[in-house]
C-alpha cells in the first residue's frame, strides 16, 4: 500500500513539477507568436501541432490574429485559428 | 515584507492551483458518482475502485475529454438561458406592447418572436427555441455587457495608469538613490512587484477578450459580395465588438510596454548596484605623502569638530533634556540588567564553566562555548538596540550625533562578539574547557591577537562612521582604513610566529610548538597581501578583506561549533545525557529509542538554526541587503527553475500538507463509518472490513490527487506517468497490478473475509488481513503466510466459514465382533445427543461403515454450530465414548493388535471377558493392566490411521485442537 503510493507519487513528481506556459499550435500551419518577456521581444515560431514552452515568469504574447494576451507563466495555451485559447 | 511576499505567492500560484483542484475534483466525482448512483453498493465500490485505478492512466484523459464536453454544452445552454435572462428587455421595451409589460420572463421569448404562443411552449428544449431566442437576445446583450466591459476596461486602464505613475516615481527615486545600495535593493523589490502587478492586470482582461472572440465567431464573418446583407443589428454588434477588441489589445499593448519599462528599470538597478559595489571595493586611491599631510590636518579639524559638536550636544541635552536622557540611560541599563540577569538565570548552566566538572565532555564544552557566546552576544545586541531605541524615542539624539552613537554601539557589539567567541573557544584560563588543543600560553597570545585585530577593525569602522557623520574629507577615512589594514596585516604576520600547537601527549602548560608550515605561510601571505593591497591604493578592498577575516571568520567558527554541537547531539545516546533529554525522559517517560529520535531531530534542528541564522549574517556582512536576501528566499521557496521546469518548494509543501490532511480525514472517516454507522447497523465484520479498506483506497487516492494539484503538478502530466506505468505493467508490474485488482475483487466479491477459515492448495488457516498485494493467512501453528491475491482469485478456495459456521465432524469407533452393532449405534447416538454442543438438527447419525478383519468400524457423525469448536466436541465425545464403553463392558472402541498378546494372557482375558479383546475393564488383574499399557502403545498408530481414513478433512481436525482452545 505505502510502497505503491510512494511509487506513484515519485513517478508523478519525476514527470511533473510546475512548468512554464505551454503553447500548443492546433492549426494546420505554423503560428508565429511575438513574445515579450522581460526586456526582450522575440518571435517564436510554432509549427503545426507542436508544443512549446515559453516564458516561465510571465510575459506578453501577440498571437497571429493580432490579439495580445498577458500570461502569468503557468498557463496552457492553445492556438486555434490563429488566436489563443488559455486553459 | 513577509505579508507582501505571501500575498503575491497566493496570487501567483494559489489562485491557479486551487482552481485546478476545484476543477479537477468535480470531474472525478462526477465520473465516479454518476455511475455509482445506478449501481448497487458493492458494484459502486467496484466501480469507484476501478475508477481509482484507472485514474492514474485515464485521469488526465478524463480531464481532457471532460473539458471539451463542458465547452460544447455551454453554447447549448446559453441560448436556453438567454431568453430568461435577457429577453425580458425587448418585452419591456414594448416590442409587442399588447403582450409586454407585466409578462413573466418565460413569455418574453415568444413575445419577442412575434408569435402568440402559449406559455409552456416557451420552455421548449433549446433545439427549436434557440434560434429565435438568440436573435431576440441580440439587441439585449450589448447594453448590459457593454456597460460591464466598459467598466472593466476603464478599471484596467486606471490600474495601468497607476502602475505607470508608480513606475515613473520609482524611476525618479532610483535616479536619486543611485549611490545608496540599501535603497536600491529595496527599490528593486518594488519595481519587480509593479512588473508582476502589470502582468496580472493585463491577465484580468483575458476573459473579456475570450468572450468577444467567442461572440464574433458566433456572429460569423460579414457577408461578402453578392451575399444577402445581414441585419443591421448584427453589423452594429460586430463593429462594436471589434472596437472593444481593439481597445483591449491596445490596453494590453500598453501593459506590455510598461512591463518592458519595469524590467528595464529593474535590470538597470542591478547594474547600478553591481557598479556601485565594484567601485567601492576596487576604488584605487593614490597613496602619497600629501595624502597623509592632508589627513593629519583633517584629523585635527575633525577632532575639533567632534569635540565641539559632542560638547554642544551634551550641554544641550544636560540643560534641556536632562530627564529624558537620564530616563533613557536608566531604561537602557534596566533593559541590560533584565537581559543579563534573565539570560544568566535561564541559561546559567550552559554559559558558565562548572567548577566541579573536572573532565567536561567534548559535547559539554561545545555547548558551553556555543551558548556562552551566543547568549551574551544576543543580550549585548539587545542592550545596544534598546539603548539606541530609548535615546532615539526620547528625542535625546541630534541628527549629527545619531550615526556616531549607532556605529559606536554596533562596533561594541561586534567587538564583544568576536572577543567572547575567542575567549570561549580558547578558554585561556581553564585549559580543560578549551575546544582547540593549544597551549596555555598560545591560547593567551592568540586571544590577545584576535582582540587586537577586532579592536583595530572596530575603531576603524567607528572613526569612519564619525568622519562620515561629521562630513570630513574622504581622504581621512581612506587614511584611517589604510592604517587599520596595515596594522591588521602586521598583526596577522606577527601571529605566524606564535607557538600554540601541542603534541598529542603534551600537557597544556607545555611551551608549545610553532604553527604547521602551511598555516604560518597562509598567515604571512594574508597579512602581506593586506599590506600590499593597502599600499598599492586598494584601501577599500584591503579594509573589506580585513573585516571579513575577523567577522566572517568569527561567524564561521561559530557555525562550525554549532554544527559540531548538532553532530554531538544527534550521536546515538548523546541526547539522553543532556538536560533536555533527562527532562523528556522524566516528563514523558520516553524510551531510549524515542530519546534517540528526539536527539536526531534536535541535532537536525540545530543544523537548520545555524544555517538560517548565520548564512544571512555572513551575506549581510558581504554587503548584500536584507531586501536581496528576502527576495532570494522568496524565490527559493516559490520557484526554483531548472530549464523550463519550475519547482516550488512552497507548492510541494502545500501538496504534502494537503495529502496529509486528506489522509487524516480518510482515516477519520474510515473510523467513523466503521465505528458509528456500521457497528450500529450490525454489519458483518467482513463487509465492514471491505468497506473500510475501500474507503481507505478512495480517500488516499483522492488525497494524492489533491496533493498533486496543490503542489502545482499539472494532472495532465499524469498521462505520461500512465504511459510509463502501462509499459511497466506490460513488462514487470503485471503481477503487482493483477494482485491489486484481485485484492479489490476479493474485497467486493468476498469469497472469504477477515477471520474466515480457508483452505487453498496446501495452505490452511485463518484470514488475518486482506491487503493490496497479498492476503495474510495465519495457520494453526501461528505461521503467517502471505498469499498473493491473484492466487486466491485463480485457484479454488475452500472456506469453512463462508455463509455459516455449521460443520460436520466424524468420530470413528471400532469394536470387536463380540459386541452388538445395534447396541453400539444406540449408545453412540445417545452419547452424541447428550453433548450440549452437538446440534439436534441436523441430528447426529451413526453409520456402520466397515467390517474389518477383527473389528467392526462405526462412524459417529455430528453437526456443530461452530466448526471451530468441533475439535473440543470430538475430544469430549471420545472421552465419553471410552468411559461409557468401559462402564458398559463393551470393549475398547479402537483396534488392538491381538497377535501381540501372549497366548496364555489372551486366553486368560478371553476366558474372562470373551467379547472385549484387550479391554482394561477387569482392571484388577495385572494382566489387564499390562494389556492396557500395550493398548496405549498401540493406539497412536491406529488413531493416525483413522485420520487417514477421513482424508483431507481429517488433517484439519487434528489441527483443530489448536485453534479450539
Amino acid at each position: 500500500m505505502k510502497t505503491f503510493v510512494i511509487a506513484l507519487l515519485s513517478g508523478v513528481l519525476a514527470a511533473g513539477a510546475v512548468s512554464a506556459a505551454t503553447v500548443t499550435n492546433k492549426d494546420g500551419e505554423t503560428a508565429v507568436l511575438v513574445v515579450v518577456e522581460g526586456e526582450s521581444r522575440m518571435e517564436v515560431a510554432i509549427s503545426a501541432g507542436a508544443t512549446e514552452m515559453i516564458c516561465p515568469s510571465g510575459c506578453f504574447v501577440t498571437t497571429p490574429s493580432g490579439d495580445r494576451i498577458g500570461l502569468q507563466g503557468d498557463e496552457n495555451v492553445e492556438i486555434v485559428n490563429g488566436s489563443a485559447i488559455v486553459k | 515584507m513577509i505579508s507582501r511576499a505571501f500575498a503575491s505567492f497566493r496570487r501567483l500560484s494559489y489562485s491557479n492551483r486551487i482552481v485546478t483542484i476545484v476543477r479537477a475534483i468535480p470531474y472525478r466525482a462526477r465520473f465516479g458518482l454518476s455511475r455509482g448512483l445506478k449501481l448497487h453498493f458493492v458494484g459502486k465500490l467496484l466501480a469507484v475502485s476501478v475508477c481509482l485505478l484507472s485514474l492514474a492512466g485515464a485521469g488526465a484523459v478524463v480531464a481532457q475529454t471532460a473539458l471539451p464536453a463542458q465547452t460544447t454544452t455551454q453554447p447549448a445552454q446559453t441560448p436556453a438561458q438567454a431568453p430568461a435572462q435577457t429577453s425580458n428587455q425587448p418585452a419591456q421595451n414594448g416590442a409587442q406592447p399588447a403582450q409586454g409589460g407585466a409578462q413573466p420572463a418565460q413569455n418574453a421569448q415568444p413575445a419577442a418572436d412575434g408569435k402568440a404562443q402559449p406559455a409552456p411552449n416557451a420552455q421548449q428544449p433549446a433545439g427549436g427555441a434557440a434560434q429565435p431566442a438568440q436573435n431576440a437576445a441580440t439587441p439585449a446583450q450589448p447594453t448590459d455587457a457593454a456597460l460591464a466591459a466598459e467598466a472593466g476596461q476603464s478599471q484596467t486602464a486606471e490600474q495601468l495608469a497607476d502602475a505607470g505613475k508608480e513606475l515613473k516615481r520609482l524611476r525618479d527615486l532610483v535616479a536619486k538613490a543611485s549611490d545608496d545600495d540599501i535603497a536600491l535593493a529595496e527599490l528593486k523589490v518594488r519595481v519587480d512587484a509593479v512588473a508582476k502587478q502589470i502582468i496580472s492586470t493585463s491577465i484580468a482582461t483575458r476573459p473579456r477578450l475570450d468572450e468577444i472572440k467567442a461572440r464574433l465567431t458566433e456572429l460569423g464573418d460579414p457577408p461578402g459580395e453578392g451575399q444577402p446583407p445581414e441585419a443591421d443589428i448584427v453589423t452594429a454588434e460586430r463593429k462594436r465588438l471589434l472596437a472593444e477588441r481593439g481597445e483591449i489589445n491596445a490596453l494590453t499593448g500598453e501593459a506590455e510596454s510598461l512591463s518592458v519599462q519595469a524590467t528595464k528599470l529593474s535590470n538597470g538597478i542591478t547594474a547600478t548596484r553591481r557598479a556601485l559595489f565594484s567601485n567601492t571595493l576596487l576604488k584605487n586611491t593614490d597613496v602619497s605623502v600629501e595624502m597623509f599631510d592632508e589627513a593629519l590636518s583633517a584629523t585635527v579639524n575633525e577632532t575639533k569638530v567632534l569635540s565641539r559638536s559632542t560638547m554642544s550636544w551634551l550641554t544641550f541635552v544636560w540643560n534641556y533634556k536632562r530627564i529624558p536622557l537620564l530616563t533613557a540611560i536608566f531604561l537602557s541599563i534596566c533593559a541590560a540588567m533584565v537581559f543579563l540577569v534573565g539570560s544568566n538565570r535561564l541559561f546559567s548552566p550552559y554559559i558558565h564553566h562548572d567548577k566541579s566538572d573536572e573532565e567536561p565532555s567534548y559535547f559539554r564544552r561545545l555547548s558551553v562555548a556555543f551558548w556562552s557566546t551566543l547568549i551574551p552576544t544576543i543580550s549585548t545586541g539587545a542592550f545596544a538596540v534598546s539603548s539606541f531605541f530609548f535615546l532615539h524615542s526620547f528625542n535625546v539624539l541630534r541628527s549629527d550625533i545619531t550615526p556616531i552613537i549607532a556605529i559606536a554601539l554596533a562596533v561594541i557589539v561586534a567587538g564583544f562578539f568576536v572577543t567572547t567567541l575567542a575567549n570561549a573557544v580558547l578558554s585561556p584560563r581553564e585549559s580543560r574547557w578549551r575546544l582547540v588543543r593549544v597551549s596555555d600560553r598560545g591560547a593567551k597570545v592568540l586571544l590577545i591577537t584576535i582582540f587586537a585585530m577586532a579592536l583595530v577593525n572596530g575603531l576603524d569602522y567607528m572613526f569612519g562612521g564619525v568622519s562620515e557623520a561629521l562630513g570630513s574629507p574622504v581622504v581621512l577615512t581612506v587614511v584611517k582604513s589604510f592604517i587599520a589594514s596595515v596594522v591588521i596585516g602586521l598583526i596577522i604576520i606577527a601571529s605566524a610566529w606564535i607557538k600554540p600547537t601541542l603534541k598529542r601527549d603534551e600537557p597544556f602548560d607545555a611551551p608549545g610548538r610553532p604553527w604547521p608550515r602551511v598555516v604560518s605561510i597562509v598567515l604571512m601571505l594574508t597579512g602581506a597581501s593586506l599590506i600590499i593591497a593597502a599600499a598599492s591604493g586598494y584601501v577599500g578592498l584591503s579594509r573589506f578583506i580585513a573585516t571579513q577575516i575577523i567577522i566572517t571568520g568569527a561567524i564561521l567558527v561559530m557555525m562550525y561549533i554549532g554544527f559540531l554541537t548538532g553532530k554531538a547531539v544527534s550521536r546515538q545516546g548523546a541526547f539522553a545525557e543532556t538536560a533536555a533529554g533527562r527532562y523528556l525522559e522524566r516528563r514523558y517517560k520516553l524510551e531510549q529509542v524515542g530519546l534517540d529520535q528526539v536527539g536526531l531531530a534536535a541535532g537536525l534542528s540545530i543544523y537548520a538554526l545555524v544555517i538560517l541564522f548565520f548564512i544571512p549574517l555572513i551575506l549581510l556582512q558581504w554587503g548584500f541587503q536584507v531586501a536581496d536576501i528576502e527576495s532570494w528566499t522568496y524565490r527559493a521557496v516559490t520557484e526554483i527553475k531548472i530549464g523550463t521546469i519550475t519547482i516550488s518548494l512552497m507548492g510541494i509543501m502545500a501538496g504534502v500538507l494537503f495529502f496529509a490532511l486528506g489522509y487524516v480525514v480518510t482515516r477519520w472517516v474510515q473510523r467513523w463509518i466503521d465505528g458509528n454507522v456500521m457497528a450500529r447497523s450490525r454489519v458483518d465484520a467482513g463487509v465492514r472490513n471491505s468497506i473500510r479498506t475501500g474507503i481507505g483506497y478512495i480517500g488516499v487516492g483522492l488525497a494524492g490527487l489533491i496533493g498533486l494539484s496543490a503542489a502545482g503538478i499539472d494532472l495532465s502530466n499524469l498521462a505520461l506517468v500512465a504511459g510509463a506505468l502501462s509499459l511497466g505493467v506490460g513488462f514487470g508490474l503485471q503481477n503487482i497490478v493483477s494482485n491489486f485488482v484481485s485484492g479489490l475483487i476479493l474485497l467486493v466479491e468476498r469469497p472469504f473475509k477477515v477471520g474466515d477459515w480457508i483452505v487453498s492448495g496446501t495452505t490452511e488457516g485463518f484470514v488475518k488481513r486482506i491487503s493490496v498485494r497479498a492476503t495474510e493467512i495465519e495457520t494453526f501453528q501461528h505461521q503467517s503466510i502471505m498469499m498473493p491475491n491473484s492466487l486466491l482469485i485463480n485457484a479454488s478456495v475452500g472456506n469453512w466459514t463462508h455463509r455459516n459456521k455449521l460443520g460436520r465432524s466424524e468420530i470413528a469407533v471400532t469394536v470387536t465382533y463380540a459386541s452388538d452393532p445395534r447396541r453400539i449405534m444406540d449408545l453412540l447416538a445417545e452419547i452424541a445427543g447428550a453433548h450440549p454442543m452437538v446440534l439436534k438438527n441436523p441430528s447426529p447419525t451413526v453409520g456402520f461403515t466397515a467390517f474389518g478383519d477383527e473389528r467392526m468400524t462405526f462412524e459417529l457423525r455430528i453437526y456443530v454450530a461452530d466448526v471451530l469448536t468441533g475439535g473440543g466436541v470430538r475430544n469430549d465425545l471420545r472421552v465419553a465414548i471410552y468411559e461409557r464403553f468401559r462402564d458398559e463392558g463393551i470393549g475398547a472402541p479402537f483396534p488392538l493388535k491381538i497377535e501381540d498378546v501372549p497366548v496364555e494372557d489372551q486366553t486368560g482375558i478371553e476366558s474372562h471377558e470373551p467379547e472385549t479383546v484387550g479391554e482394561p475393564k477387569g482392571a484388577t488383574s495385572a494382566e489387564a493392566r499390562a494389556a492396557a499399557s500395550k493398548k496405549e502403545a498401540a493406539s497412536a498408530a491406529p488413531l493416525d490411521e483413522e485420520g487417514e481414513e477421513e482424508g483431507g478433512k481429517r488433517r484439519a481436525s487434528s489441527r483443530r485442537s489448536n485453534p479450539n482452545r
